[in-house]
């Protein structure tokens, strides 16, 4: 039985060239955006499952109080008192690990440099992601603190070969590390990443202050490892009631819980305290556009095989009468469409294997299909039976319904009421999808575009910055006074941070005339040296930029002009401000910039002189010299002062570029993904206009010698069709006029949905369905009568 | 075989009732050759379908064999007809997408025969429709005689108690005509029962007896003697 549905299967393929061809291509798009996009959220999915234990791995979050006993921000930074604590007194932790959060370090083997990523951990980290070591000892790697774990890559770019045990490395151009353990690389969807890892005791010799079990400083990671029978509310509670009994409570003192460290990934948005979703937003809408696409694809062919039911309906009279029951024809249609999707699946799989370079470089990740992963095509396969059963369950349900007796007298009518109005709403559904996608993806271009134009505060272009890596922190006057008398820069200064990144967020804040005892508002701190305004040309509003001819702007500061409404200081010059207990005087104002995240405004900001807190080197080049011959003047004076270093010059014009790449690439995919809709389901319609065609040759070739005209048929054939993409345009517009006013809420600068979109993706949907139902419609209204006529 | 009592079947639309048979008796032997004539619209199809298990009446019985079919489920009637009949039709209704084998082959399909036995069963049919040349032909490859060939061969492939045939030769010239009317004659000398409705007095004249239909009553039964006589 099943051999002959098959071969009534491919034959009837083969038949209906051209409702195969719709069916196949529109299932095959369907199906490859969602192998894809399937592929992706199981890589966003799986990140940092890894490890066996991972679902006993915590992170240590710290809540920052805020106005009204609110909680105004949640992160995951901790400080280094936090982990020895929780390990004393709470038999549920198995293991505690303090982390930095990792950074670019040089590592070399002899003159072989190279900057890499860096994380110092304690030894327990081995114990909590089961990295897998090539060679070397889980554990005891880490218990030396001049020894240094390194990934096979990192390994065979110092020294070509992964067998290294034993040798030695320079950290910093400082110390040496002796290699204790070589691990394989670390998935792409890991938080934790590092190129090389370094013991915690490392870290303590190089900076004494992370030895000291402190309260204060946040910019550490801890990871807790809990036993598997242990109650996550539980402990949090136990955690709760243990910080504050062994701190001193202020309104700034800020509460700690565990959060399971997989879902900081894709629920790593708090408000107030509590997860509110993150990235698996993002994931939602992905699974949303695969699924709806493919849901397209399926629409098409249930229209395509119902259409055809007076077709198909002699079969089945057949096929009852001579002792089919209504079962095995059900198996029968469900075969049909099993035997289409898997054709169609064959050419998703090639589709995918082209489109997934284009897709990878978008995103920046490396997907692939492991064709040797059981579990990859037990995905596929899924994939095929769910689709084959819903494009093939409505058409078998309804097609083996067929009364034997009307069907073999020829007497279905296909275009029985609810027929034609289930088709009609298919259509329709697939339309407003398809407008829904076009809507958003204009107003998201829209927005990146707002965003984009909105000033950043100073002028971006020649502005370039460098790490301030080795002698560059020692010799920063030095180094400066080379550059500007190299004549390739015009002016510079260094930083504790990026012009483009947030500094540390701080509160211990106190100005005249404050109504509150303690401050509740998030301050950020940048410290720098001379010409912090003269070389990054930020508006000055007020006062001045510091200056070597005043002995006392060691103790002064610049505020942005948020920062000046805070104090409430109408004229803020010469006020004093306490900071750290320590007493700072105002000498400058400056306006706010973009820092950070373009889309919201930033926290209030202080800048002092503190040239020993290094970081950044920001420059401004001499425009009268060209481009290049700056960069090389740059990197040949860095070099000579930092040989053992790279020189990374990065245009701070490109970091700003970067802050807009995420919702870059949401535009771009549902750009991609918008016109794959909009294709499939004119492929739909072409197919159903040109079945309705058919059908009504007769009809029309009577009308010809009657005398109707080309337009007066291709009137009469698109009508009904163009009519279902009105009622699509008027139920979509206003579901995507409210969705994308909800999507731009989340932004606090945004724009606001033009007039103009909606007639655009109106008439544009319009103009596509138009244009695919002329063609048909022409080709059939100038057809030759007396062929039709004959035909019948 | 078949003792149809007091049939009723009305058609319903929004406006109309129709009456398409109206207390309809008949009874027909095992081994006999029976053809309804009758005007159009005067029930022999519905009568036909009725005797089929394709469609329900309203009211009456219809036993074959001693056993009632009118109360039988859908499972029921689809079971006993496949095990019981056979279909001869007047446009033949083969399956486009099938050979010639393939669509003879269906109904043992449906009866769950097992393939050796299938093909043996198909093999025989088709050599004694003479057909098999063009057993793994396309049915639109055939001319409409060798078409009805095949769907009378897929009508008794199965070795059916019944064969109803509906207008078996009206899309065919007279010589498939008689052709096809011979092979039924050939079948039920075999001792295969035969109803078949048409509206020719050539094809009834092949026939045991005649049975006229009209307003859904039976309104005359003839014997035809010249037949009877043949057959004695």
């Amino acid at each position: 039985m099943f051999k002959l549905n098959l071969k009534i299967a491919l034959r009837n393929l083969w038949k209906n060239k051209t409702s195969s061809f719709i069916n196949v291509i529109g299932l095959a798009i369907g199906l490859s955006a969602c192998l894809m996009l399937l592929l992706y959220v199981s890589y966003e999915w799986n990140f940092d499952k890894q490890a066996k234990n991972w679902k006993n791995v915590y992170t240590a979050m710290t809540n920052v109080p805020g106005e009204g006993n609110k909680i105004a921000g949640t992160f995951n930074g901790t400080t280094t008192a936090l982990g020895p604590l929780l390990k004393q007194n709470l038999p549920e932790v198995k293991y505690v690990a303090r982390m930095d959060y990792g950074k670019k370090s040089l590592i070399a083997n002899g003159q072989n440099s190279f900057k890499k990523d860096s994380k110092f951990a304690e030894p327990n980290i081995l114990k909590m992601y089961d990295y897998e070591f090539i060679s070397g000892d889980a554990k005891t790697a880490l218990s030396n603190p001049l020894s240094v774990v390194l990934t096979e890559s990192t390994a065979k770019t110092l020294f070509g070969t992964a067998d290294v045990l034993n040798k030695s490395v320079r950290y910093q151009d400082k110390e040496n590390l002796t290699i204790t353990g070589v691990i394989k690389d670390l998935p792409e969807n890991s938080s934790n990443r590092f190129d090389f890892l370094m013991p915690w005791s490392f870290y303590e010799i190089l900076d004494p202050s992370v030895k000291d079990l402190n309260w204060n400083n946040y910019s550490f990671v801890t990871m807790v490892m809990l036993n598997p029978d242990a109650n996550i509310d539980l402990v949090n509670r136990k955690v709760e009631a243990l910080v504050k009994a062994n701190t001193p409570q202020t309104p700034q003192s800020q509460p700690h819980f565990l959060y399971q460290a997989s879902k900081l990934h894709l629920f790593g948005k708090f408000e107030n305290g509590q997860p509110v979703g993150g990235n698996i937003e993002q994931i939602w809408l992905f699974m949303g556009l695969a699924f709806g696409i493919l849901l397209i694809a399926c629409i098409n062919f249930m229209n395509m095989a119902t259409a055809k039911s007076e077709k198909r309906a002699k079969e089945v009279g057949i096929k009852k009468t001579i002792g089919a029951n209504r079962t095995s024809l059900i198996f029968q249609f469900l075969t049909e469409s099993m035997v289409l999707t898997l054709v169609a699946v064959v050419l998703a799989i090639a589709l995918l294997e082209i489109c997934l370079p284009a897709f990878n470089g978008l995103l920046s990740i490396n997907l692939g299909i492991s064709y040797f992963n059981a579990a990859s095509w037990i995905g596929i396969l899924g994939i095929v039976v769910s689709t084959g059963l819903i494009a093939g369950s409505y058409p078998a349900f309804y097609l083996s319904s067929f009364n034997p007796i009307q069907t073999l007298k020829r007497k279905i009518k296909s275009r029985g009421i609810l027929t034609v109005s289930l088709r009609q709403v298919l259509v329709i559904g697939q339309f407003c999808f398809a407008i829904i996608l076009i809507i958003s993806t204009l107003v998201i271009y829209r927005q990146i575009q707002y965003i984009k134009n909105k000033p950043v505060g100073f002028d971006v272009n020649t502005l370039v910055e460098i790490p301030q890596d080795g002698e560059l922190k020692t010799k920063f006057e030095l180094f400066k006074t080379e550059m500007l008398k190299s004549g390739a820069v015009a002016s510079m200064y260094q930083s504790s941070v990026s012009l483009s990144h947030h500094g540390r967020n701080f509160m211990d804040m106190k100005w005249d005339g404050m109504t509150k005892p303690e401050n509740t508002v998030m301050f950020n701190q940048v410290a720098t040296s001379y010409d912090f305004i003269k070389t990054n040309g930020i508006k000055l509003l007020q006062g001045r930029d510091f200056s070597k001819t005043f002995a006392s702007d060691t103790s002064a500061v610049m505020v942005s002009a948020s920062a000046v409404k805070v104090f409430g200081y109408k004229n803020p010059i010469g006020k004093k401000v306490t900071i750290f207990g320590d007493n700072a005087y105002i000498i400058g104002v400056f306006d706010d910039y973009v820092w950070d995240s373009p889309y919201k405004s930033n926290n209030p900001q202080v800048v002092f002189l503190n040239q020993k807190q290094t970081g950044t080197i920001t420059m401004r080049l001499n425009n009268s010299n060209n481009l290049q011959s700056n960069i090389e003047t740059i990197t040949r004076i860095t070099k000579a002062f930092n040989p053992a270093y790279p020189t990374e010059i990065t245009f701070i014009n490109s970091l700003y570029q970067e802050k807009y790449k995420s919702e870059k690439t949401l535009g771009i995919l549902s750009n991609l993904f918008g016109g794959l809709a909009i294709f499939v389901s004119c492929l739909g319609l072409f197919g159903l206009v040109a079945y309705s065609a058919e059908q009504r040759t007769k009809e029309f070739g009577v009308r010809k010698v009657l005398g109707a005209s080309v337009a007066n048929l291709m009137q009469l054939l698109s009508f009904s069709f163009i009519k279902m993409i009105i009622i699509a345009i008027i139920i979509a517009v206003p579901i995507s006029y409210f969705a994308m006013g909800k999507w731009l809420n989340n932004f606090e600068f945004h724009t606001e949905i033009s007039w103009w979109i909606i007639p655009v993706a109106a008439l544009g949907t319009l103009s596509m369905a138009l244009i695919t139902v002329s063609f048909q419609a022409y080709k059939t209204a100038k057809a030759n009568p007396v062929d039709a006529l004959k035909y019948e | 075989m078949i003792k149809i009592e007091n049939l009723e079947k009305v058609y319903k639309t929004e406006e109309v009732e129709t009456t398409a048979l109206n207390g309809i008796n008949l009874y027909v032997k095992e081994g006999e050759f029976v053809s309804i004539m009758g005007p159009s619209g005067c029930g022999k199809s519905t009568l036909l379908n009725v005797m089929g298990l394709l469609d329900k009446p309203e009211s009456g019985s219809y036993k074959f064999i001693d056993t009632e079919l009118l109360t039988l489920n859908d499972r029921e009637r689809s079971n006993f007809r496949k095990r019981n009949m056979g279909f001869v039709f007047q446009n033949f209704n083969l399956i486009d997408e099938l050979t010639v084998f393939e669509n003879i082959e269906l109904p043992l399909i449906y009866n769950k025969v097992p393939t050796g036995e299938r093909k043996k069963l198909v093999n025989e049919i088709i050599e004694r429709m003479n057909i098999v040349n063009r057993s793994g032909h396309f049915p639109q490859q055939l001319s409409g005689g060798q078409q009805q060939r095949v769907a009378v061969a897929r009508a008794l492939v199965t070795k059916p108690k019944l064969v109803l045939a509906d207008e078996p030769t009206g899309n065919l010239d007279s010589s498939h005509g008689n052709e096809v009317m011979e092979l039924l004659c050939e079948l039920n000398e075999t001792g295969t029962t035969i109803v078949m409705v048409t509206h020719s007095s050539h094809d009834a004249s092949f026939s045991n007896r005649i049975i006229n239909l009209k307003d859904g009553h039976v309104i005359s039964e003839k014997i035809n003697k010249s037949r009877n006589e043949e057959l004695i």
